[in-house]
């Protein structure tokens, strides 16, 4: 789904499943720590200081909601009558990239108008 | 027959692109799988090189001359067991200036090779050519190493990806006043792309599905080459962590392939790196990325979109 970064729940800010362990929840923080930290190579070229800030921030509080049980629940209602969650079912995502192509429909140029009346014509 | 055509590019020079090109069609070779090697880096061929193999005729350059009509009759044998390769040509200057013609014959011919493996290994960089190549792969893999300079040219060179397979499907759809549009705002910021495809939502749905869905069809590999501790390691997560959320991208991290020196030393003496080497850790990172691919392949992307130039 199309989302700006500002509008990440805390799961995807950390790309974790909503169903995470603690102990997920914990190895992603630090994961992303990594990334949002201070001189992170992994931002370099495409993302400022300042909204590299922003992003550290957001983890930071997203990591202290998901961390405490009790906060974690009373988000995980809210996110729920916001959105209603669907685990995924297999172990694999279902692709989206059937679009082709070659499936699109056909435009109707002057030749191809042309070709159909010829084609027609006894 | 069902093929798989791999290609292995990225950003920035000598990050090891013909490294694992060479490397992985070893491996898929001693797993008893065809496999046709080529050399599409035009500029700077050295793929035979890194297998120990002299520069000789037929090569690419003789097919894209005309000098040999089918690309197949370019494949020479290698001294490994079901391993062909396509070497670049050092003899005819200029050949990477590929005009849309012969590369679309390129293509072509690429797909119609009689084997189950092509892997493409190809130059640096985000010219037409090289990112067209890379685009009509299935998978895609950027290789690029804990460097800063790498890494910004490996979100360069995604970001060239992703202007390319959006121009395409524009050019098809006839929505060509987008594309200005849409360089002008991916040139002011990082999440521009976001706001190109927000706003091109609220003005026309349907153009902005399916240039999304175009965009999430894109999904490439990273390998993060030369790694010399657990950070660098780290680091190729977090690189394709960044994409997945500012270049709205499903990119996928296969894994770490640590520096060993004996690359050089295998180099300097014309040897292949994965014969001499098996139980190094590069060459079990090699056969581990392989395999993490070979699964990915059957249930992530089996489907991918078909990119096709058009004629003109």
């Amino acid at each position: 789904m199309l989302k700006r970064i500002e509008d990440w729940n805390y799961y995807e800010l950390l790309s974790v499943e909503r169903t995470a362990s603690p102990d997920e929840i914990w190895e992603a923080y630090q994961a992303a720590l990594a990334t949002y930290r201070d001189g992170s190579l992994a931002l370099y070229g495409l993302v400022g200081e300042a909204e590299r800030g922003q992003v550290l921030e957001r983890v930071q509080e997203a990591f202290q909601a998901l961390r405490d049980p009790a906060r974690r629940r009373d988000y995980d209602l809210a996110l729920l009558r916001h959105a209603p969650y669907f685990p995924p079912k297999a172990a694999f995502r279902k692709s989206v990239g059937k679009l082709e192509i070659e499936e699109a429909p056909v435009r109707k140029t002057f030749w191809a108008r042309l070709k159909r009346l010829f084609a027609k014509s006894p | 027959m069902d093929k798989r055509i791999w290609a292995i590019g990225g950003g920035k020079g000598g990050t090891g692109k013909s490294f694992v090109a060479a490397n992985l069609g070893l491996h898929l070779a001693s797993l008893d799988r065809e496999v046709i090697l080529v050399d599409a880096d035009l500029g700077a061929p050295n793929l035979h090189t890194l297998l120990g193999i002299k520069a000789s005729h037929p090569d690419l350059g003789d097919f894209l001359t005309n000098r040999v009509p089918a690309l197949e009759d370019t494949a020479v044998e290698t001294p490994f067991r079901g391993l062909r390769i396509i070497k670049g040509s050092e003899n005819i200057l200029f050949i990477a200036n590929l005009n849309h013609y012969r590369k679309l014959r390129l293509l072509r011919q690429i797909r119609q090779l009689a084997t189950r493996n092509v892997i493409l290994d190809l130059g640096t960089g985000s010219s037409y050519n090289t990112l067209d190549f890379f685009l009509s792969a299935n998978p895609g893999i950027v290789v690029a190493t804990p460097e800063p300079t790498a890494i910004e040219n490996t979100y360069l060179f995604l970001k060239s990806c992703i202007m390319r397979v959006l121009k395409l499907y524009m050019d098809h759809y006839k929505i060509l006043e987008l594309h200005q549009k849409m360089l002008d705002q991916i040139e002011k910021n990082s999440q521009s792309l976001y706001g190109f495809f927000k706003s091109l939502m609220e003005t026309d749905r349907s153009y902005g599905t399916i240039l999304y869905r175009a965009l999430r069809g894109f999904r490439p590999c990273l390998v993060m080459n030369k790694t010399r501790d657990e950070r660098d390691v780290l680091l190729g997560r977090s690189v394709a962590d960044v994409a997945r959320k500012y270049l709205l991208i499903d990119m996928k991290y296969l894994g770490a392939i640590p520096y060993d020196e004996d690359v050089h030393t295998s180099l300097r003496g014309l040897r292949p790196f994965y014969v001499d080497h098996r139980d190094s850790a590069a060459a079990k990172a090699i056969r581990q990325m392989s395999e993490e691919l070979a699964y990915s392949i059957e249930f992530t992307l089996r489907t991918p979109p078909e990119i096709r130039l058009p004629d003109t």
